[in-house]
């Protein structure tokens, strides 16, 4: 039997129910943040904590989020609070506290993750041909073709028509086998997936399908002589209705979770004819829903997944961190795409732009083709540093790891060519849950990633949690600056069992190869001894079991605490590494939160005196021949790598698909140089002055040369302005000599809405100055057919000369070439020869000659 | 003859150029001598020096745009033109610049 609610039954044994009233002061009521706040105030409390909606007489056990919420607490609404059983006296205590104090302050709006910002606009090739796309936001990057395959929603149809009355007895029953038959599925998965993402949201699933309230709702509708099956459709519509209405993003995608069980548990108690059965791709597919869940992604073949598009937008949701961890582009918050596109058409997903083609006319798979075509290109361009040693042209080695929230990334970013993990974020491991994972569950997680490595290391942080990354079941009070609160190593001692747990698992992944394990936030030298002996107690454990682990495991600290720059030589005795978290050390050295718009200036990692801070850390810490790495955001940008190599560090780590690039722009780059201009960058005076030495410094027109073969295009197809301004854009992309595509051709379109280029008959110079640029570039485009360039002179333009020069430190390159472009293009018998020629080598011959003395 | 001639246009990125292109070229095949400043977006290159200007029998400017130091060419012969015709007959500007 489903169980009875909790609270209504009163025992005679217990001192009669405490109770208080309160008025809703929350603007937007009880919504699911309020509510799963007062959840975890009450779960430690034996006593049963009833709430009553004096205005609407609803009843809610508030352990129950979904209860609460279902309570339909309204701004004004006065509520009765009622507490019964043996700790009521604390439990009432708490409940008033936390209603008078904290719960007003509920309510601030929470972040979307949904970026403010213009709707996506379509590429200059595809505007003119009145093409009809739709948009939203791009969430995973890529480009993806296939057929479009809209999948049912995972609405539960409530078309049960029922020739007799139930008897409620029996139908109580057929939930009962259903969850149970659903939860033995879900653990099932479990097993199969014991780690990362897919874990974290099976167990959420867990936990929704023991929530005492959507069971009471199921069971109260069947004593009122509904099925079962109509009783799950309206208890999962009621409960996924009031967390759709939430203010919050999050809790919005959870009524997805709801919905999805409500549906599954149809299915075990009716069979698969209920529901719409599993698609099976058999060709390449973009998948429309109107929302997606984890499962219904994780069913999709792979292999023929090419694109999603989402109606609901999210781009915190499961499906989406998923798919932007196997790479499948994917565009959210597009509305009406389940209607839009026709089953069986071809369809284009642009992850990369927010846009989705519904139908595909010749203009849209010629565009993409070519922009895949690009891609691909600069792909292979980037392959051979894939496996490559990121090593500066003097022969200074840097490694180059890879950060990773989850094991799910790890294959991905060593196909990347990491040199490592140098950080795995082990939180996500910990969120979407009501409980801590065991140690086998992160064990496996572990020892994934360290498969995955193959010998390579594996810096896993410990947990790094607190007031500015809750956890639901971490009952902390909210704080008044979470960042400057209770959070990191800070907590562990109260939570000393969940990282005991974490450290042991970390320790058996040890067996199988090089793991590090670093704590976070570590501010003394007491905390860094706190943490030694607690992997030393963990080694003593397993040792004990008998269970395999590297005793020598190294052992290390974030250094994101001010404190700790200046514990450095007692920490170098007693760790074996550090990690410099430049996001956190930012904002504490400066004192502003970097998440604060008015303050975006101040916390500046290219600021001399937070160089200087690096500085003292790197040498203290490599004085003292202990290995140092920095794993923040700083570390992605590759303008800063200079710094970063002439710091001297043994390693950065930064998201996978920053290293093939980061490892290039370090065989161009020299050791010896990166040093002095450290050394430069420190003596700034400000921030303005270390970005002027840095754009001054750009060390990429000694490594690669004006002219080269690759953009000698001397057999184009493209058939307009757009697309030949495009081919060359995507040329220069695919050589690695852009990083941001659009923002080049942008550049060349605002020279040319200026003035059309077509300068001289048969000609075109588009030209652009930005810093979109990392290699100053000349590009030939001669065209098969001539295109019309909509100069004045009005003749069409038979060849193309694009000049691409970087901005900063161009000290007029950009305006001497093409003036003397231009006037070598006055001379007839110039324009024969480059109209003649087709051998690339010829053509950076001739113009080599003629810019000598100018491109260096 | 001795001519002298400006190049200026209005954005000071190709038409000054070419102009001062076809107007070196051109001059010399017609077996005149030619010193041509451009002002442009690189600035004055190739300025004329009072010596230069004093010794020309004619000045042309083949300006879209107010030609910087009008006042050094007080005294000869000076012929105003659009760049663009500069660039499309030079040969037809010299013959007036003759003239």
């Amino acid at each position: 039997m489903i169980e009875k609610p909790k609270g209504i039954d009163v025992s005679t044994e217990v001192a009669p129910a405490a109770e208080f009233e309160f008025e809703c002061k929350l603007p937007n009521g009880m919504h699911a943040r309020p509510a799963s706040r007062l959840a975890e105030i009450v779960s430690p409390f034996a006593s049963d904590c009833l709430l009553t909606n004096l205005r609407n007489r609803a009843s809610a056990d508030v352990k129950s989020v979904l209860a609460t919420i279902a309570a339909d607490v309204r701004s004004g609404d006065t509520c009765l609070m009622r507490v019964e059983g043996l700790d009521q006296v604390a439990a009432l205590a708490a409940l008033r506290t936390f209603i008078a104090e904290e719960l007003p302050g509920c309510d601030e709006p929470l972040a979307d993750g949904v970026p403010e910002g213009s709707a996506p606009k379509l590429p200059r090739g595809l505007e003119s041909a009145g093409i009809g796309y739709l948009s939203g936001l791009p969430v995973s990057g890529g480009i993806g073709q296939g057929i479009a395959v809209v999948l049912g929603p995972t609405a539960i149809t409530a078309d049960f028509a029922q020739a007799a009355a139930p008897n409620p007895n029996s139908e109580h029953e057929r939930v009962e086998c259903g969850l149970a038959g659903v939860r033995a599925r879900v653990e099932g998965l479990l097993a199969r997936h014991p780690a990362g993402t897919e874990a974290a949201i099976l167990k959420a699933h867990l936990a929704i399908l023991s929530d005492v309230a959507l069971r009471r709702e199921v069971a109260r509708r069947i004593d009122s002589g509904q099925s079962a099956a109509q009783a799950v459709v309206e208890a999962g519509e009621h409960f996924s209705g009031l967390l759709q209405r939430s203010e919050s993003a999050n809790i919005r995608e959870r009524a997805l979770d709801v919905r999805e069980l409500c549906a599954e548990l149809l299915e075990e108690i009716y069979g698969p004819g209920l529901q719409t059965a599993a698609v099976e791709l058999r060709e390449p597919s973009i998948v429309a829903a109107e929302t997606l869940a984890p499962h219904q992604l994780l069913a999709l073949d792979r292999q023929w997944l090419q694109g999603i598009v989402v109606e609901s937008a999210g781009a915190t949701s499961h499906a989406v961190i998923l798919a932007r961890s196997m790479g499948i582009p994917a565009v959210v918050g597009v509305v009406d795409a389940t209607r839009l596109l026709t089953p069986g058409e071809d369809a284009v997903v642009d992850g990369n732009r927010g846009l989705v083609f519904p139908h595909c006319p010749a203009p849209v798979l010629r565009f993409y083709r070519r922009e895949r075509e690009a891609q691909d290109r600069r792909r292979a361009a980037l392959a051979e540093y894939v496996c490559a040693r990121a090593i500066s042209a003097d022969g200074v080695r840097i490694e180059i790891g890879a950060n990773i929230s989850s094991a799910v990334e790890a294959a991905a970013a060593f196909e990347s060519g990491a040199d490592g993990v140098g950080l795995f974020r082990t939180e996500l491991l910990f969120a979407h849950r009501n409980t801590p994972p065991a140690e086998d569950e992160q064990f496996a997680a572990y020892a994934d990633v360290v498969r995955a490595a193959a010998g390579r290391p594996v810096i896993l942080r410990t947990l790094d949690i607190g007031g500015d990354k809750p956890l639901p079941y971490l009952k902390l009070p909210a704080e008044r600056n979470p960042f400057l609160g209770y959070r990191g190593i800070r907590i562990y001692p109260e939570y000393r069992e969940w990282i005991a747990t974490q450290v042991r698992a970390a320790l058996r992944a040890s067996a199988i190869g090089p793991v590090w394990l670093m704590a976070p936030m570590v501010a003394s030298v007491a905390e860094a001894l706190w943490f030694k002996r607690e992997v030393a107690s963990g080694m003593g454990e397993l040792r004990k079991q008998g269970a395999a682990f590297d005793a020598r495991m190294p052992l290390g600290a974030m250094i994101e605490v001010p404190a700790a720059a200046f514990l450095l030589a007692p920490l170098c005795e007693y760790l074996d590494f550090f990690s410099v978290g430049t996001n956190d050390l930012s904002q504490y050295f400066f004192a502003a939160d970097r998440e604060n718009a008015r303050l975006a200036g101040v916390a500046n990692v290219r600021d001399p005196a937070f160089l200087a801070l690096l500085q003292q850390i790197v040498s203290e810490v490599r004085g003292r021949h202990k290995w140092i790495g920095l794993c923040g955001e700083m570390a992605g940008e590759p303008r800063h790598l200079p710094l970063l190599i002439g710091l001297g560090l043994d390693e950065i780590s930064v998201a996978a698909n920053a290293i093939p690039g980061l490892k290039r722009s370090a065989a161009r780059l020299s050791g010896s140089v990166c040093r002095e201009l450290l050394g430069r960058a420190v003596a700034c005076g400000s921030a303005a002055g270390v970005e002027r030495l840095l754009n001054s410094a750009v060390p990429a027109q000694d490594a690669e040369p004006l002219l080269s073969t690759s953009l000698m295009m001397l057999r184009s197809d493209s058939r307009d302005k757009e697309e030949a301004i495009g081919e060359m854009v995507n040329a220069l992309y695919a050589a690695g000599r852009i990083d941001d595509p659009t923002r080049m051709e942008e550049a060349v379109w605002a020279r040319e809405s200026v003035y059309a280029t077509g300068l001289v008959q048969d000609f075109a110079i588009p030209h652009c100055r930005t810093d979109a640029v990392s290699a100053n570039s000349i590009g030939i485009l001669k065209l098969d057919r001539p295109i019309e360039w909509g100069s004045p002179a009005g003749s069409p333009v038979r060849m193309v000369i694009l000049l691409a020069i970087r901005e900063s430190g161009e000290n007029g390159l950009h305006m001497k070439i093409f003036s003397k472009l231009a006037r070598k293009l006055m001379d007839e018998e110039f324009r024969r020869r480059l109209l003649e020629i087709d051998d690339p080598g010829e053509m950076i011959s001739l113009l080599g000659r003629e810019l000598e003395g100018i491109a260096g | 003859m001795k001519i002298v001639a400006v190049t200026a246009c209005a954005t000071g990125i190709a038409h000054t150029y070419m102009a001062a292109e076809q107007l070196e070229k051109n001059a010399k095949e017609l077996g005149h001598e030619i010193k041509v400043e451009t002002q442009g977006a690189l600035g004055i290159e190739n300025a004329l020096s009072a010596r230069d200007i004093r010794q020309a029998q004619a000045a042309i400017f083949a300006a879209d745009i107010e030609v910087e130091g009008s006042e050094r060419f007080e005294g000869i012969k000076v012929i105003r033109v659009p760049v663009q015709d500069a660039i499309k007959d030079p040969k037809g500007v010299i013959a007036k610049a003759q003239k």
